[in-house]
């Protein structure tokens, strides 16, 4: 069925883009109504580049930095109901974070993009790239195109919204984290939005939410019906695939390049070998197979544009006549037969009856580069098959065995318990004499961490864990803490430690705390362990609901808060504790709500003991880590925060943090204050004489990321700011005068 | 390749390509230089290529690489990655010569510009350079002087190798550094006249080192820990943090000392600092990374300050010496 509408070639113009600058041009071109969005490594640039463009007025577009990726994308499920175009991006865990979401998003069957910068998925950590990320998704009922490099995400993003408006059905644009996410190149994109807009063409007409003269149900609940769902869905699928030829060839008259369903490179002569691959590596293939032509090989590849729909037809016509084929999969169904992409060509060769023999093999895990060398490997086993030797069938290439000849050396001897009761001994009120035995006395917990010059973490925790005494297990979240202390083989921890994910820390210390009272009252475990929960900012923001409920739920440990204002980890984006008006990748304009008070949150949960601390006021933080740890000695949760000095993303000096975390206790904006059993106490009084400086004392001492703050022209927001810091200070002072507060 | 496609880059390899790579420090602006001269490459003189990075989630002060390939358009630009074999090797700091394997894919007749106040024989034996041209300056004491950064004088001198005219530069670095545009444009023109340079010809001091890309290392499937967890006791971090600094370091004195415990809690990096028996003795040189806030915390007595801030290369012996080092030397299972 021939698309009926005039087109001539689209003016264009070259742009220096990476992938996810190409996917964000796109995404302003196309003008979405709505971006919704939550920063994870390698993704987090497209956000921030929409952001830029809306602040800078080049993009017209509503944009959400939510508290998580499944409330970013759930913020788009909303607004796609409502009858937005909608558009997300995300990697990894964030992809699987958004999981439930998905199907959701399918089986109403509301239209929208999302880019996937695939990386490998937790646990071990890894940032970088493989696949194992959204291959999970393929029983999910999105649309899902193939991305080989920079060029081809702008235009797969292009493409991806007309197709999935056409049916109905969401859509994923992959590419390969790192490699072409943030791989730089030569693209050509169209000069004109309006070439972008007319191709993709107005909205088609939905059910929708706001339809108040048509009101709708959607969402609902259902019995049997549910397979009558699910097989429409099957057939949106049919359609999406009978109707992608033509969109494609559509696009190359409009763009001058040429997409297939199934891209094939040196395939006409029915190769010996012939490799399928997904995304930058079949753009690496090409050069090794040039190479191996040149040679006098006959190899050639098959490198799907798309994986869902599967390409059936076109895939058996690929394979028909090949003997022998090499299947790269970059990530492992572990205990499958084949692979995800074996299992499927198995399929489509068996109903064929095409006698091609598949040997798959798992390459380029976490991140391991796949150029023409690699691939060159590849094609000397399909090779070898080819000629009768014995080749394993189904195999990992890329591994390594280990050569490690000799024992590692014996670093260090744990300490004995005994010697870590320092405070136990120790009057409570601290004073020098305290300070200097600790320092003295105290060993270490944490050393040698990888972090930046100057990086408030550490300090804070090493005031912290030298107030308390005895066996500490620390579980920290993801985020700069986690990263800098480990990597492997190497750790910076001297007593028990784990890291869980970005949001799961405090349910994981539960779960680690039940254990171990369970053990305790066994007789197993016979000495005391306090159990101390690490995480940033973020993890307070994505990971909130845990927080609350492992505080309401008075699970005995310590969860502990490094607060700096912004997703450090992830490159700076505001954090909600963020003072409205903070200028991040996220928030170019300022950050337009006030800051969250995770204090006051935690008041809720009626905790027995709250309270921060800074690092500018040691004896304080020392009695906090005391009180904290009689806390859960005495069986309850305990919750603490700190503000923690982060001179790399606030662009300042590294020896200012000491200076800036001083200017914000005296400016009120982080007031010392503990909670105990309900009962406030301010431990520090900024407004004894000499002290209290105005909140944009915190602005002048920040580096640049505190500049747009300063100085006259932003006096407005000043004040506004002001006035809320000064209205929340009135309020605990309030608190801390009442017998009852 | 029917077509031949003539090439305005001084190198090429047998896809058409003129790598260049740089290894920096993170901080020391060799991405922003990377990206800059790509996209005047591209926008300006109609070339094609990529740029990349190796990248991870790296800190301030932690090593780093940049890749940009050139290539006349009309080539096929599809490999993904840094280059695995540059013409062309820009050195940021000195140090990095001993600690990445820098020769390894190194092309024959490179051309090295180093930031040192070494000699081009000296780099040569440090780096094992096979042939080719060494280019010496100090790039450091021209943003110094300047108060550019190091990134802007080694820009000119790699623009000078590719042969990208100088008033082009200018104007790029002009668009992206507005504010700081004349000291940066100082240190643009000065580095051209501070430069030693000397040609190395194959003489069979140095083989080739081909980059071999199949990873191998001390701990693998057979022996790693099921779950990859890992044994405390064996593998404590011992990975100097010395290379983060940035030239500055703080010494103690013992005289002003009064064990105001200030410097030791706001350490953030715990173990540099060193307390024995209630006294402060020093500073662990091997783990300081020269952040500099003890000396910003440390109050002034009648004697003066017990920590005080001094270049380290007028430091070196007591860096070396490490008086109160207090872990053993880095050893054994890193991967290789």
């Amino acid at each position: 069925m021939a698309l009926v509408r005039e087109l001539s070639i689209g003016e264009q113009r070259t742009i220096v883009a990476s992938g996810n600058q190409a996917a964000a041009e796109a995404i302003a071109q196309i003008g979405y109504d709505l971006q919704g969005f939550y920063p994870i490594t390698p993704s987090s640039d497209v956000g921030e580049e929409i952001a830029a463009k809306i602040a800078r007025g080049e993009a017209d577009m509503i944009f959400v930095p939510a508290t998580s990726e499944l409330a970013a994308i759930s913020v788009c499920t909303g607004a796609a109901a409502a009858g937005a175009r909608c558009v997300d991006v995300t990697s990894s865990q964030g992809l699987l974070l958004k999981f439930e979401e998905l199907p959701v998003l399918s089986g109403i069957r509301l239209p929208m993009v999302m880019n996937i910068a695939a990386r490998a998925i937790s646990a071990p950590l890894n940032i970088k790239c493989d696949h194992s990320d959204f291959l999970q998704t393929l029983g999910t009922g999105w649309l899902t195109l193939i991305a080989r490099n920079v060029q081809e995400v702008y235009d797969m993003n292009l493409i991806a919204l007309k197709w999935a408006e056409r049916v109905n059905l969401p859509c994923f644009v992959v590419y390969d984290g790192f490699f072409t996410s943030h791989g730089t190149r030569r693209i050509e994109i169209f000069s004109d939005k309006a070439t972008v807009q007319n191709w993709i063409g107005p909205q088609p007409e939905r059910a929708t939410l706001l339809d108040i003269k048509h009101p709708k149900t959607f969402g609902p609940y259902m019995n049997e019906d549910l397979i009558n769902n699910r097989y429409q869905l099957r057939l949106a699928m049919r359609e999406a695939q009978d109707v992608l030829p033509d969109m494609l060839e559509d696009f190359s008259e409009l763009s001058g390049r040429r997409y297939q369903t199934v891209e094939l490179y040196d395939m006409e002569d029915k190769p010996d070998v012939a490799m399928f691959l997904l995304a930058s590596a079949a753009d690496a293939a090409e050069d090794a197979i040039d190479k191996l032509r040149k040679e006098g090989q006959k190899v050639g590849l098959i490198a799907p544009r798309v994986i869902r729909p599967f390409p059936s037809e076109e895939i058996a016509a690929a394979f028909d006549g090949v003997k022998v084929a090499i299947i790269g999969e970059r990530a492992d169904q572990f205990g499958g037969p084949g692979g995800f992409m074996t299992n499927e060509i198995a399929t489509v060769l068996q109903a064929k009856g095409i006698p091609t023999k598949l040997y798959t093999r798992v390459y380029g895990l976490g991140g391991i580069e796949f150029t023409h060398l690699e691939a060159r490997d590849l094609f000397e086993q399909g090779l070898a098959a080819h000629r009768g030797e014995p080749v394993e069938t189904n195999t990992y290439y890329g591994h390594w065995k280990g050569t490690l000849e000799q024992e590692p050396p014996h670093r260090f001897e744990p300490e004995p318990s005994e010697s870590l009761f320092i405070n136990r001994d120790m009057p409570e009120k601290i004073n020098i004499k305290t300070l200097q035995a600790l320092a003295s006395d105290m060993p270490l917990r944490v050393c040698h961490p990888q972090s930046c010059p100057g990086c408030g973490i550490f300090t804070n925790l090493e005031i912290f864990f030298h107030g308390i005494d005895g066996p500490i297990v620390l579980l920290f979240n993801t985020g700069c803490g986690m990263v800098v202390t480990t990597g492997f083989p190497n750790t910076s921890f001297r007593i028990p430690y784990m890291h869980n994910l970005f949001h799961n820390g405090a349910s994981t210390a539960s779960g680690v705390v039940e254990t171990y009272l369970r053990m305790r009252k066994k007789g197993i475990i016979d000495e005391e362990i306090t159990i101390i929960c690490v995480g940033g900012d973020g993890s307070g923001d994505i990971g909130l609901d845990q927080i609350i409920g492992a505080a309401i739920r008075n699970h005995p440990f310590i969860y502990l808060e490094y607060d700096n204002n912004v997703y450090a980890n992830t490159g700076a984006q505001f954090c909600y504790t963020a003072p409205k008006g903070f200028a991040t990748p996220t928030s170019p304009g300022g950050k337009n709500f006030h800051h969250k008070d995770m204090i006051e949150l935690l008041r809720g949960t009626h905790a027995k003991y709250i309270a921060t601390f800074a690092e500018t006021h040691v004896e304080d933080a020392l009695k906090k880590a005391r009180k904290a740890q009689a806390t859960v000695r005495a069986g309850n949760f305990a919750f603490l925060k700190c503000f923690s000095a982060c001179p790399l993303n606030w662009q300042s000096p590294d020896d200012s943090g000491p200076a800036i975390v001083d200017a914000a206790v005296d400016s009120c904006f982080f007031p010392l204050v503990e909670i105990e059993n309900g009962k406030t106490t301010l431990n520090y009084d900024p407004e004894k004489p000499g002290r209290k400086i105005p909140v944009v004392g915190i602005y002048e001492r920040l580096g640049k990321m505190g500049s747009h703050l300063r100085g006259p022209e932003h006096e407005k927001e000043l004040a506004e700011l002001q006035a809320e810091v000064d209205r929340r200070w009135a309020r605990l002072k309030a608190m801390h005068e009442s017998p009852y507060l | 390749m029917t077509d031949p496609i003539e090439s305005r880059l001084p190198y090429e390899d047998e896809l058409g390509f003129c790598n260049i790579s740089m290894v920096a420090l993170g901080g020391d602006g060799a991405n922003s230089l990377g990206k800059m001269l790509f996209d005047i490459a591209v926008m300006v003189m109609n070339l094609d290529g990529g740029y990349d990075a190796a990248y991870g989630s790296e800190k301030k002060g932690t090593p780093t690489s940049v890749s940009i390939k050139l290539c006349e358009v009309g080539r096929k630009v599809r490999e993904v990655g840094p280059t695995k074999a540059p013409h062309i090797l820009v050195v940021f700091r000195e140090h990095l010569l001993e600690s990445m394997v820098l020769n390894r894919g190194l092309q024959k007749k490179a051309t090295v510009i180093v930031n040192t106040l070494k000699t081009p024989e000296e780099i040569r034996e440090r780096l094992r350079l096979h042939s080719g041209k060494i280019i010496c300056f100090d790039a450091t004491d021209i943003a110094t002087r300047t108060k550019s950064r190091i990134n802007i004088p080694l820009f000119a001198v790699l623009a000078h190798t590719l042969g990208f005219p100088d008033d082009m530069m200018i104007a790029a670095i002009e668009k992206s550094w507005p504010r700081a545009k004349v000291q940066n444009l100082a240190a643009y023109q000065m580095a051209a006249s501070e430069t030693r340079f000397q040609n190395f010809p194959a003489d069979g001091r140095y083989p080739l080192v081909p980059y071999d890309h199949h990873l191998t290392g001390a701990i693998g499937w057979d022996n790693q820990n099921e779950g990859s967890y890992i044994e405390n006791t064996e593998y404590l971090n011992m990975r100097s943090t010395k290379p983060m600094r940035a030239g500055q370091i703080p010494i103690f004195k013992l005289e002003p000392c009064i064990n105001c415990v200030k410097c030791f809690f706001t350490c953030p990096d715990p173990g540099s600092i060193v307390y024995r028996d209630g006294q402060m003795i020093g500073i662990d040189y091997d783990f300081c990374k020269g952040c500099l806030r003890c000396v910003t915390v440390c109050p002034e007595t009648k004697k003066g300050h017990a920590l005080v801030t001094v270049k380290e290369s007028d430091y070196a012996a007591l860096v070396t010496e490490n008086p109160v080092r207090h872990t053993p030397e880095p050893v054994g299972a890193v991967r290789v």
